[in-house]
């Protein structure tokens, strides 16, 4: 069989897209992630209370979520809940993530293929015209990513790879002078993301979302809190053309879904369709309401015709921006962040396995551990947002390029369209290949 | 004409590169180079010529040796940048895979150690690569200036039998040497330069700034420590200390000149 590659660019980590003919037809276009490095090989026979901060390099863009999920799946194990106080300074941790993570694939990664996809360029903008595009812009977008690192070194002691959150909670409590320096910071996010969402709305205003980024019947996985926006407690929800399909503990996931053994990516146990969809499309899908009265003027322009589109996604990562900064506001006025705090002592097995969700900026992760009476690591299974989607994105880069390669017969422009697909989904390759 | 920069990713976590978006300094210093190669920013895909190369990520794929090859060939100085490049780093973990340093293929000119690499080193050390420049790293110990030094003592009488803290202590009553306090902290071993940041958060330090001399090997290095000091039987036996960050390096296929 005939095949042809191409590397990905402008994404995190090493991917290719990869085009099989069948005679002069396109037969399949997968995205495929090169030099998986074993992270469930690394992590074997390690001792519990060493995992999260082993597992924080599987990821340099979702250390606090890779960090924070296996201190979830260990706290499991030991039976233990953290404090109040431990939890709400993981979610700002997270928060930071979110802000950095988002921001940084919003202006650099998506935003250039808009050009091509919404105004007809020929070409996206190269770096050096994206800088130059807009300079309000680029001075926002610049300190936004930047702010999202500021809030992960307050919070995590450091700008990647945390080093506060522990099994049993966080090593360290934030000062009051911190706590003053990270409000600002997220009032200063607000306020320039709005300005972002607003110019952006002008960008997209008069726009038609192109057909090729449409989802049909897509299942949307996600967490939800009694139908509210949450990435660190509640339960999976799937949901399909708006019906719920399943909700679910985190503890049942692999009742739901699983790895399929031989297929790359994770699929749904369903009847019919099996592809599923993470991120902040599913999380919007998910949910019932994001819960923060401020964002309600910006939730308008998704209507109808860019419901469906995987490129709404885009202006989505901005929404969740302003929403995870008002609710660290709301977290920042607790004033007992700075106390001292509790540890939930680790000290005997209760269960053998332990599960620890969180949804990452790109989406549902999850971290399976089975350990034994010495307190070490003797099974592992970590299923991560890129790979839940893989399925999807290989579905749609399919479909599209055969039916564009169809009317063209032109491969260059099939790969360049399979490249802003892929984008769109904001894939984690470095996660993906753990 | 401004200095040609290329930034490539092996086997990696992104989170070298992801601090140089934590920099006070990113914009001017995207400014003030010509950025030739940076597939995570940039669509171009073709290695072409550069004077500073910074490669994060080790080799764990025979693939990777020809791209290595291709940068270093094509470069005026190839810069290892964090712990993976350097010592192979957290895949050494790994039973199964091999990780080797980038300067197992090629010869390198320089490296910005960390995992990830401390932000004020980073941000330091690039703005001396666009003048052209060496880096510069300090040649003394963690404990020289850490917050937790007390009076200087080289017998540890103490037992050491945990990784970390038991219970979390606040700023205040963290005073005391995690060693004196039967706590495993690669300090003494390791090269100065992280800000401290693991100790400020009230965690000891795990050595992901590798050894202070840039030829001693980070795995005997750990050993030789780890033989003065008294540790527990558990500990004694776990892979996760020694292993962290290097293994010791076998070749097994010689590469003909």
């Amino acid at each position: 069989m005939k095949t042809t590659v191409a590397m990905c660019t402008r994404v995190e980590g090493h991917g290719d897209i990869k085009i099989f003919f069948q005679k002069n037809e396109i037969s399949n276009i997968n995205f495929e992630i090169e030099a998986v490095r074993g992270f469930e090989n690394i992590l074997l026979n390690n001792k519990l209370i060493d995992i999260p901060h082993i597992v924080s390099r599987i990821c340099g863009l979702c250390y606090a979520s890779q960090t924070i999920a296996s201190c979830k799946a260990i706290e499991n194990i030991f039976e233990i809940e953290p404090s109040n106080q431990s939890i709400q300074l993981r979610r700002l941790l997270m928060i930071g993530e979110l802000i950095n993570s988002h921001s940084l694939h919003f202006f650099f990664q998506a935003f250039p293929d808009l050009f091509v996809l919404l105004k007809e360029y020929k070409q996206p903008l190269s770096l050096e015209e994206l800088i130059r595009y807009d300079p309000q812009m680029t001075g926002f977008m610049f300190e936004l990513i930047k702010t999202g690192k500021e809030l992960v070194n307050i919070f995590g002691g450091r700008y990647t790879h945390p080093i506060t959150p522990i099994v049993g909670g966080m090593a360290n409590a934030p000062s009051k002078k911190s706590i003053g320096v990270a409000r600002k910071y997220l009032q200063k996010v607000i306020e320039n993301t709005k300005w972002i969402i607003e110019k952006y709305q002008e960008f997209i205003a008069n726009t038609t979302p192109p057909d090729e980024f449409n989802l049909e019947n897509q299942i949307f996985l996600g967490i939800q809190n009694k139908g509210l926006y949450n990435n660190y407690s509640g339960m999976l929800r799937l949901k399909q053309n708006g019906e719920i399909l399943a909700d679910f503990s985190f503890n049942e996931y692999n009742h739901y879904i699983d790895r399929d053994r031989n297929l790359p990516g994770i699929y749904a146990h369903l009847n019919g369709e099996q592809r599923l969809l993470v991120g902040p499309l599913a999380r919007y899908n998910v949910i019932d309401d994001y819960d923060i009265s401020d964002l309600d003027p910006y939730l308008e322009i998704i209507d109808k015709p860019w419901q469906k589109n995987l490129l709404i996604s885009n202006y989505l990562r901005l929404l969740e921006i302003l929403l995870v900064s008002y609710e660290g506001l709301k977290i920042l006025e607790n004033s007992k962040l700075t106390n001292p705090i509790e540890i939930q002592p680790q000290t005997t097995l209760k269960n053998p396995e332990g599960i620890g969700v969180v949804e990452a900026p790109r989406g549902t992760l999850i971290h399976h551990y089975q350990a034994n009476n010495k307190l070490v690591l003797e099974q592992v299974k970590l299923l991560v947002a890129t790979e839940i989607n893989i399925p999807t994105i290989n579905d749609l880069l399919t479909k599209q390029g055969q039916k564009y390669y169809q009317e063209t017969q032109d491969l260059d422009s099939v790969k360049r369209q399979a490249q802003m697909i892929i984008r769109t989904f904001d894939p984690c390759i470095s996660c993906a290949t753990h | 004409m401004k200095p040609k920069f290329l930034i490539a990713s092996l086997t990696s976590c992104s989170g070298c590169i992801g601090t140089i978006f934590a920099l006070d300094i990113l914009f001017d210093f995207l400014e003030r180079i010509d950025l030739t190669y940076f597939p995570f920013l940039k669509d171009q895909t073709e290695v072409q010529d550069n004077d500073v190369a910074l490669v994060e990520g080790c080799v764990s794929e025979e693939s990777q040796i020809e791209i290595l090859k291709e940068i270093r060939k094509h470069s005026k100085k190839v810069i290892a940048l964090g712990t993976c490049a350097i010592f192979g780093g957290i895949l050494s973990l790994s039973t199964e895979k091999q990780a080797y340093p980038i300067s197992s293929y090629i010869e390198i000119d320089g490296f910005i150690p960390g995992c990830p690499p401390p932000s004020k080193l980073l941000g330091v050390s690039l703005i001396r690569l666009l003048e052209n420049k060496d880096i510069e790293l300090k040649n003394t110990n963690l404990c020289l200036n850490c917050p937790l030094r007390g009076e200087a003592e080289i017998n540890f009488i103490n037992p050491i039998n945990n990784l970390m803290p038991e219970k979390t202590t606040t700023e205040e009553e963290r005073t005391q040497c995690f060693l004196k306090n039967s706590i495993l902290c690669l300090g003494p071993i390791t090269r100065e330069g992280c800000e401290n940041k693991c100790i400020e958060s009230g965690m000891p330090c795990e050595g992901c700034m590798g050894p202070i001399s840039p030829n001693a090997d980070f795995t005997s290095n750990i050993i030789n420590f780890l033989s003065l000091i008294k540790l527990s039987k558990d500990l004694r036996k776990y892979d996760g200390i020694f292993f962290r960050f290097s293994r010791p390096k076998i070749k097994f296929k010689q590469v003909k000149a």
